[in-house]
């Protein structure tokens, strides 16, 4: 971050750290080291003052002591040979009288990420774990797990692993999570801690002793053990009762989360558990903090996937009140969507339809939505409210009532008179690219029962030189050559305007193309045509499915009480294996060619594209042809949709990521020559909706960091996320393999 | 692990970094800028409080207009993440106060060293404000006594993490607040019906501040039903006494320091506490909640340009009580153009910016009521979306606990030092205040 005068402030104040009368001066000396500390946390570059900072360590004063640490810890790494000078400060205050002095020193010893430090840490950590103060084994316990993250890929220190083992009955209940927890990263590599029998009970018996972090911490362990038999389980459990109890949400639900794993095998206990916890949920769900209320609601949610009608005599515990965030409300209306049932509909529905007409367009769509789920059971009564809500005559609700209703007839077909009927007027209310689509595509599907189908479609027609969106050309397209099967007389003429229109004029070749085809089509003859667009109107069998996917509880007990509730397991996925890809990058050996033909993303990531693809949320189109000067006109007149910095390093090879990028259906249109300062590459990408993803990538000279322009030629949030994650994963994949 | 935390950011509402601590080698310098940009400077509204950027989970709290981000790469727990920040929030509340910029800024260097002992690698240690006051040292000149020093070593070899030995006062003196928090959601009334309740529910909490000397066992002893009821089967008196007066708790959940197993058997709550203040209880109430105040809402369209609004509020308390810092917000249309307003008691005011008449009152007594009516002027406007009535809701601080929980004795027995029960000076204090009070219209 360039700061304005930020090199004058490190000489300034490298001035007032070297003045004898400032040293003097016990205050004003911990003055400006404090202004050091504050110029840091701003992001300015402060290793320029490391010396005279390494002259300050040697005090008196534990404050001015801490903030020096403080500082070598940052800036150990880029001046290594400096930092060893103060070695020698912090291993004398390991040995120090004072347990306070000695705890400090040996932490941020161990927090300075520099090589050949590890000979200098070994011996303090070792008498750091018999030292007599807790407080300092606490330090020197987790100190072992920094000293092995510095060596890397180094051996197990045998003799060091089992000193912690040794440790795990320490008096001290931090002493004894900070021993699960490094060895948990020291054996990394094996599998993690090993948590048997005689550990499982000691760890059980000490559980009440430890604070909230420490208990949370020790569930979270303990799901690794396997009891021997039925009556051990049984044991374990009578123990962990309590904590169900307990004041912190987190370890009532890492004792759920537990018994819920340690009882896979007994339905009737997991059922009693998620009672027991019920109340707990229920508390965190109307608590004031409202971040916690938030994870207790995506937790709610997750209960109601297995068992429905755990919450419904609750319901009202989820109704929303107008102040609360924005974000508790979209969670409370899908738990509501959920948890309906015969008794609580009316009432439901009642409260949902309040939040159709909320002055938040965001919460407004997700109630509509919400409505548009209960439906699928609840058809007469949704579709009944649906309607009304037209009559409001709002755009931002409208489009979204047609869309649900698009989705529902499809669903539930017994509805289809009932929409049909609601449908003339809503044309004059949608203005947006997906309401339009939803628009035409039931007017064409079930236009021999809405009497001024035609008509609302030829004002679509005579408009389509203005139209800006080309996917609702392609639907128009469609939907009048399907109108045109049941009503000849009325569509005919209009169908040869559209047709001639989208031949002889159209831009876009998708839509072009579309209208060429259909027009080979018709010349096939009209039998021809029916077979191939008459296809079934609605598919109720998808909605049974859907309802029956009910899963067993044992399906998410694993995901409990992590973050994907919090994220959907769906995103989930997507970010998790994204960091497997990471971790993959970096163990693959130096020596990789990385011109040779194999294949540049590892094999899962290809599957994951494949999924994404597949679940209907992003489909680049592949061999997508777009020109230069097309490119760089479009570029100009859109905005810019999505920004981010990814981690670099070093430069970047152009045909690596060009060939990594066309895998994934992205092309390359132009590209800077490998080594040029500062270097840039544009992109382009096209979904199967017709919508455009246009990339710059820029990497400044010097820089760490590759910065990632989108642009996107619709506004679909979802599919701008997926486009994203994608390229994430190829840049990152690239930046980690590059030798 | 449940919760380790990779970094943690403090902001304030410009975005402008005030503290940023790194604790793992995975989580760089981009990432305070990568928050800044996505959630600070975002422009639409917080969809989540956990964030998403760039394979990083960004966990975020606000506290007035300071955001604190707690920043990992692993599959933490998120309810832990945020049960940690609401501590550190505590931790820092005990030493400076409000969470504001000026007093960030001014405590910066108390901070740093707060996140040096309260995380380690990520991990969290020792938290509790109590324990944590023997490692900072503001003063900074190692002026410790040997005395201080074996405190450390002591209070780290004791076998109970959360109050250390050989503690002594001048005076025993425990305060105990009962603090509560009702909520209250009514529907709309339909003429001739009077609105209903739709939801409502207390949480409260029980906080004590002791100032013990010793190891002090401690034990509380509340109206709770199963209590009284399990006591009534030996003296009848008792039950006929205070048997209305008993309440029912929903959930009820604990500081670490009380027995659950005596709770479990006894339902008695017998305890050694921590020094200084800490929680001892919380819980959750929904039955026989006494209201403090009832909203009577009335609306009439006059035309399509004026509306006339009555409010009428009831206090319902005993007359002998005062209900202080009321507040009563009545929305009005996007389009208003002009408020007249016509108030018994207190003070009202139009605030265009805020879309609502604001009406406060400083005192008022129980079994009281009093009245609002306003008459609002209306632009005309061609859209045709009808005004969708927010609820009108009130804000208010009263000198009970609307749950009906009363303290019964808190009893203090030390039996290695020469103080007992009777010696102990002890505060009893109710609050109640509104959490969120909505009254449809």
């Amino acid at each position: 971050m360039p700061y304005l005068g930020s090199e004058d402030a490190v000489k300034e104040l490298k001035k007032a750290l070297c003045n004898p009368h400032v040293q003097a001066d016990r205050l004003r000396y911990r003055n400006v080291i404090q202004r050091v500390i504050r110029h840091m946390t701003q992001g300015v570059d402060m290793s320029g003052v490391f010396m005279e900072m390494v002259k300050a360590s040697a005090t008196v004063d534990i404050v001015q002591k801490k903030l020096v640490y403080l500082y070598m810890c940052t800036y150990a790494p880029l001046k290594p040979d400096l930092a060893l000078l103060a070695i020698n400060t912090l291993c004398k205050d390991c040995s120090d009288p004072n347990p306070m002095v000695r705890g400090l020193a040996l932490r941020s010893m161990c927090s300075l990420r520099m090589p050949g430090v590890q000979e200098y840490i070994q011996q303090p950590i070792l008498n750091g774990l018999r030292d007599k103060a807790s407080y300092v084994r606490r330090v020197a316990v987790l100190g072992c797990a920094k000293m092995h993250n510095l060596h890397g890929d180094s051996e197990v220190d045998g003799a060091l692993v089992n000193e912690l083992y040794s440790l795990l009955r320490d008096q001290d209940p931090i002493v004894v999570v900070n021993c699960l927890r490094s060895l948990e990263e020291i054996l990394k590599q094996e599998g993690g801690v090993v948590i048997n029998k005689p550990i499982a009970h000691h760890l059980l018996n000490r559980m009440s002793k430890l604070d909230q972090w420490g208990q949370a911490e020790v569930l979270n362990f303990l799901l690794r053990y396997q009891p021997r038999s039925e009556e051990e389980l049984f044991d374990i459990l009578n123990l962990l009762d309590s904590f169900l109890k307990s004041s912190s949400p987190s370890v009532v639900m890492g004792a759920a989360k537990l018994f819920l794993i340690l009882a896979k095998k007994f339905p009737h206990v997991q059922t009693d558990v998620l009672m027991q916890v019920k109340g707990p949920l229920l508390a965190a769900c109307s608590s004031e903090s409202r971040e916690l209320c938030f994870a207790a609601l995506c937790h709610v949610r997750q209960i109601l996937h297995s068992l429905p009608g755990h919450f419904s005599s609750h319901y009202k515990k989820f109704f929303c009140s107008y102040s609360e965030p924005h974000y508790i409300k979209l969670q409370k209306v899908e738990v509501l969507c959920e948890l309906v049932n015969d008794e609580n509909v009316q009432q439901v529905l009642e409260e949902l339809r309040g939040y159709c007409t909320d002055v938040s367009a965001d919460f407004a769509q997700a109630a509509i939505l919400a409505i548009g789920g209960i439906a699928r059971t609840y058809t007469d009564q949704c579709v009944q409210i649906l309607t009304e809500l037209l009559e409001l005559r709002q755009e931002h609700i409208t489009t979204v009532v047609v869309q649900t209703f698009r989705d529902l007839v499809w669903l539930c077909p017994q509805c289809t008179e009932a929409v049909c009927q609601a449908l003339p007027g809503c044309e004059e209310n949608i203005q947006d690219s997906e309401g339009k689509q939803a628009l035409i595509w039931l007017l064409g599907v079930h236009g021999e029962r809405i009497p001024n189908a035609p008509y609302v479609l030829e004002d679509f027609v005579e408009n389509v030189k203005s139209e800006t969106f080309p996917a609702v050309k392609m639907e128009l397209l469609t939907a009048l050559l399907r109108l045109f099967l049941s009503r000849p007389a009325e569509c005919q003429d209009m169908l040869g305007r559209l047709l001639h229109y989208c031949i002889e004029e159209e831009k876009d070749m998708a839509v072009r193309d579309r209208g060429l085809f259909y027009y080979r089509l018709l010349l096939a003859g009209i039998d021809e045509v029916k077979r191939i667009l008459c296809s079934p109107k609605s598919d109720p069998s998808l909605g049974l499915l859907e309802d029956q996917a009910e899963r067993p509880v044992n399906s998410w007990a694993l995901d409990f009480n992590t973050l994907v509730p919090v994220y959907g397991k769906a995103r989930w996925a997507t970010i998790s294996k994204c960091q497997g890809a990471e971790r993959r990058g970096l163990e693959l050996p130096n020596t990789a060619s990385l011109a040779a033909s194999g294949p540049l993303i590892p094999e899962e990531d290809k599957e994951r594209v494949q999924e994404l693809s597949d679940s209907g949320a992003l489909m680049l189109v592949p061999n997508l042809q777009l020109t230069a000067e097309y490119f760089e006109k479009t570029w100009l007149s859109l905005q810019v949709a999505h920004q981010q910095v990814v981690p670099w390093q070093g430069a970047v090879h152009p045909d690596t990521l060009q060939m990594a990028l066309q895998v994934v259906n992205i092309q390359t249109i132009a590209v800077s020559r490998a080594g040029a300062q500062p270097w840039k590459a544009y992109l382009s990408a096209q979904d199967d909706t017709g919508c455009l993803f246009l990339t710059e990538l820029l990497l400044e000279p010097e820089n760490l960091e590759m910065q990632i322009s989108v642009k996107q030629s619709g506004a679909r949030t979802e599919t701008l996320s997926s486009f994203i994650s994608v390229l994430e994963t190829v840049i990152g994949t690239i930046g980690d393999i590059k030798p | 692990a449940a919760a380790m935390i990779g970094g943690l950011f403090i902001y304030n509402h410009k975005g402008e970094v005030l503290i940023s601590r790194v604790y793992r080698d995975d989580i760089g310098r981009n990432a305070v800028d990568a928050f800044r940009v996505n959630v600070i400077h975002a422009r639409q509204q917080v969809r989540s409080p956990v964030t998403n950027i760039a394979r990083t989970s960004f966990f975020h709290v606000k506290r007035s207009n300071i955001w604190l981000a707690a920043v990992t790469k692993q599959n933490v727990n998120a309810a832990m993440v945020f049960e940690f920040l609401y501590k550190m929030c505590d931790v820092m509340a005990a030493y400076f106060g409000k969470i504001s910029e000026e007093n960030i800024k001014n405590n910066f260097v108390l901070i740093y060293e707060l996140l040096d002992e309260i995380l380690d690698f990520g991990y969290p240690q020792n938290s509790e404000t109590g324990a944590l006051k023997t490692f900072i040292t503001q003063q900074g000149i190692k002026s410790q006594t040997k005395e201080e020093q074996s405190q450390i070593t002591s209070q780290v070899t004791g076998q109970i993490g959360w109050r250390r030995e050989g503690i002594k006062y001048r005076r025993n003196e425990l305060f105990l607040d009962v603090l509560e928090s009702v909520n209250l959601l009514m529907s709309p009334q339909v003429c001739p019906s009077p609105g209903q309740v739709l939801s409502a529910h207390v949480s409260g909490r029980v906080v004590m501040k002791s100032y013990l000397s010793g190891m002090p066992e401690c034990k509380f002893g509340m109206n709770d039903k199963i209590v009284i009821e399990k006591q009534g089967k030996g003296t009848a008196d008792e039950t006929s006494k205070s048997g209305k007066q008993s309440i029912a708790i929903d959930d009820c959940t604990f500081h670490q320091c009380v027995r659950l197993s005596k709770f479990d058997s006894e339902r008695s709550i017998s305890f050694i506490p921590p020094d200084g203040e800490f929680e001892l209880m919380r819980y959750r109430t929904t039955k026989d909640i006494i209201l403090p105040f009832r909203v009577i809402p009335l609306v009439r369209e006059v035309g399509r340009t004026k509306l006339e609004v009555k409010v009428v509020i009831k206090s319902n308390f005993k007359p002998s009580l005062l209900a202080q810092k009321i507040e009563v917000r009545i929305p009005t249309p996007l389009n208003t153009s002009g408020v007249q307003v016509i108030c018994m008691k207190g003070k009202a005011k139009y605030k265009a910016s805020e879309n609502a008449i604001v009406w406060k009152i400083k005192r008022m007594a129980g079994m009281k009521e009093s009245q609002i009516s306003a008459e609002i002027e209306l632009l005309p406007t061609n859209d045709k979306k009808k005004w969708a009535r927010p609820p009108i809701s009130m804000n208010f601080e009263v000198p009970f606990a609307p749950s009906g929980l009363k303290v019964r004795y808190l009893k203090v027995f030390e039996p290695k030092l020469n103080y007992s029960d009777h010696d102990v000076i002890k505060w009893v204090r109710y609050i109640g205040r509104s959490g969120i009070y909505e009254t449809r219209c």
